[in-house]
């Protein structure tokens, strides 16, 4: 029997340690692109000033990927120590990514670091470059392979479950790192990361701007990280509204909950852009609609269906009844791996199987097949997540992203007139604007995963599932030390980066001074 | 022979990338949009620092 509570705190463990680590990692993502976009002017210009520059922000870029490394570790062993059933359940699958991940990414990412911090006298400029692009690609390669595992959770591609070994096997790899879902979240994910590095880049060099110093060095940043911030941001938008689309007929219930959909409408459907949901009720208590924009935005037509909670669960609770089947008939090929009735009784409702496993947490001794009216009633209505979360954490990231984008217009056209540096009003806006980014991509993150409940491995393998059998108190007091661990952690890093912006750059020249060759 | 060698590394690289274009193309249309895109925004803004360059050496020029 597993306890709801140890899935509850594993829940809340694993959140907890891939929020702290997700602060990091769009940081890393975005910086590593704009210093190389710095080497390469440094190395087709010969100014000095485009060295210090690289040398400065990457100062910047080593500790915040110093703590993205130590804090992304642990979770890594999560899976094991935490999540053993789901480890065990889509090993096969989960396992190859994040392992291609840490031998191919992860460890040229690492050597490759190492070289950029501390080859500056010992390379060619040339060199140096080559190194400074193989670091930028690979921790955006690194960010590839953790979202194909992602994606497979969320869209489960290339993969088949056999019954035999009861573990889901590699069917296709290709189709595995080509599903559009794990293509359009990395794409989307990777894109918000240069956002987040434009935003500080930008916000930093207004400090200096704000105080009149290393102004030289602010006003480059600023322009290379305004056009680099303008042209991401607009980017993450449109992505993000293509992966709403993509993800829209891969994951129905996500959507549901993102756009606080729960009666069916005839299209074409409008767009809540205000709601207060209401999970007893199911309906919105209070909703500021725009007309027909939901259809347009998700179907693309203003003719086609567009799905609702209510007939997401009138289907759940069919395929419910289908997976108590599976899960029935598996139960006796267990037992008899020669019951030709029980094979093809499996074969018929496999595709159910998920749904079968998911109404076990509400059944008595969590068994389906002991499943009451009831339970499966429930277990229908618990396959939406929590929609206020993700409807919330929607809506602040899409605020967020315009915001963004607001931001970066007016600095390309205060950058491009070469006066940034006397709008003291709007530098101070730069500084505020520093958690924005980040704030988005910590909601991003939430709709992802929030919206995945009550799945790991979407309509597959239920989260009550996938959890070890530990007990509660252990899990409480490992909680608490990841997350005092991870708060010392974001300590270090904000007391690490606020010490080197303090002592800025070192410069080593005047802004047009040629270096020798 | 140095020309030709020189001819025959770009040839190569030139063939691997319309080999991943073709690839990327047909299977992974995201990944090679994010290649094209990181690509065009390196450039594009490390254009913007050279133009910076420009405008204030004009400005300095105009100053003096």
């Amino acid at each position: 029997m597993i306890d709801p509570m140890v899935v509850e705190l594993s829940r809340w463990q694993f959140a907890a340690t891939a929020l702290y680590h997700f602060l990091f990692v769009p940081l890393t993502l975005g910086l590593s692109f704009l210093l190389a976009a710095m080497e390469t002017v440094y190395v087709t210009t010969g100014r000095t000033i485009y060295r210090d520059m690289a040398q400065f922000w990457g100062k910047l870029f080593l500790i915040n990927f110093a703590l993205g490394v130590a804090t992304g570790l642990t979770m890594e062993f999560q899976f094991g120590t935490n999540w053993s059933f789901y480890s065990s359940f889509v090993g096969d699958i989960f396992g190859a990514p994040l392992a291609i991940e840490g031998l191919m990414a992860f460890f040229m990412e690492s050597t490759f670091v190492g070289l950029m911090v501390f080859g500056w006298a010992r390379l060619s400029k040339a060199q140096h470059l080559a190194v400074t692009y193989l670091v930028a690609l690979a921790s955006n390669l690194s960010a590839v392979w953790i979202l194909v595992a992602n994606g497979f959770m969320q869209d489960p591609q290339g993969a088949l479950f056999n019954p035999d070994t009861m573990r889901m096997e590699l069917a296709s790899f290709g189709e595995l790192i080509f599903s559009h879902d794990a293509q359009s979240k990395f794409v989307h994910t990777s894109i918000a990361g240069f956002v987040t590095a434009a935003v500080f880049v930008c916000g930093v060099s207004a400090y200096y701007m704000l105080r009149g110093r290393h102004l030289a060095i602010a006003k480059r940043s600023f322009r290379m990280a305004a056009l680099f911030g303008v042209l991401s941001s607009a980017g993450v938008i449109t992505l993000g509204d293509a992966l709403g689309f993509v993800g829209a007929h891969a994951h129905p219930s996500k959507l549901v909950a993102m756009e606080g959909l729960w009666e069916y409408e005839e299209p074409p459907v409008g767009f809540n852009v205000i709601a207060i949901p209401n999970e007893e009720e199911m309906q919105n208590d209070y909703a500021l609609r725009i007309p027909y924009l939901t259809s347009l935005l998700v179907t693309r037509s203003l003719h086609d269906p567009v799905p609702s909670a209510d007939t997401l669960i009138e289907r759940a609770d069919e395929r419910i009844r289908s997976g108590i089947e599976a899960v029935t008939a598996l139960k006796a090929l267990q037992d008899d791996p020669d019951d030709t009735e029980a094979r093809a009784r499996f074969e018929a409702h496999q595709d159910d199987l998920g749904y079968g496993f998911l109404v076990g947490f509400y059944a008595q001794d969590q068994d389906p097949a002991l499943a009451t009216e009831a339970d499966i009633q429930r277990a229908a209505r618990d396959a939406i997540p929590n929609m206020a979360i993700v409807f919330w954490s929607f809506r602040v990231m899409v605020v967020s992203g315009l915001l963004m984008l607001a931001f970066f217009t007016l600095a390309v056209i205060f950058t491009l007139r070469n006066d940034v540096h006397r709008q003291r009003a709007f530098l101070r806006f730069s500084l505020l604007m520093i958690p924005v980014p980040f704030i988005a991509c910590e909601a991003g993150w939430l709709v992802a995963e929030v919206g995945r409940q009550p799945w790991t491995v979407y309509e597959v393998l239920p989260t009550w599932m996938s959890v070890s059998t530990h007990s509660v108190n252990h899990l409480i007091f490992s909680l608490a030390g990841f997350v005092l661990l991870y708060s010392i952690f974001i300590a270090i890093e904000m007391y690490l980066m606020v010490k080197f912006i303090r002592q800025g750059p070192t410069e080593h020249g005047h802004a047009t001074a040629v270096a020798a060759k | 022979m140095k020309t030709l060698m020189h001819f025959l590394i770009y040839l190569t690289i030139a063939g691997l990338v319309i080999l991943l274009a073709i690839i990327l193309g047909d299977y992974g249309t995201w990944y090679f949009a994010w290649l094209l895109g990181t690509v065009m925004l390196v450039l594009i803004s490390a254009a913007g620092a050279a133009l910076l360059d420009a405008q204030e050496e004009d400005e300095g020029r105009r100053r003096d």
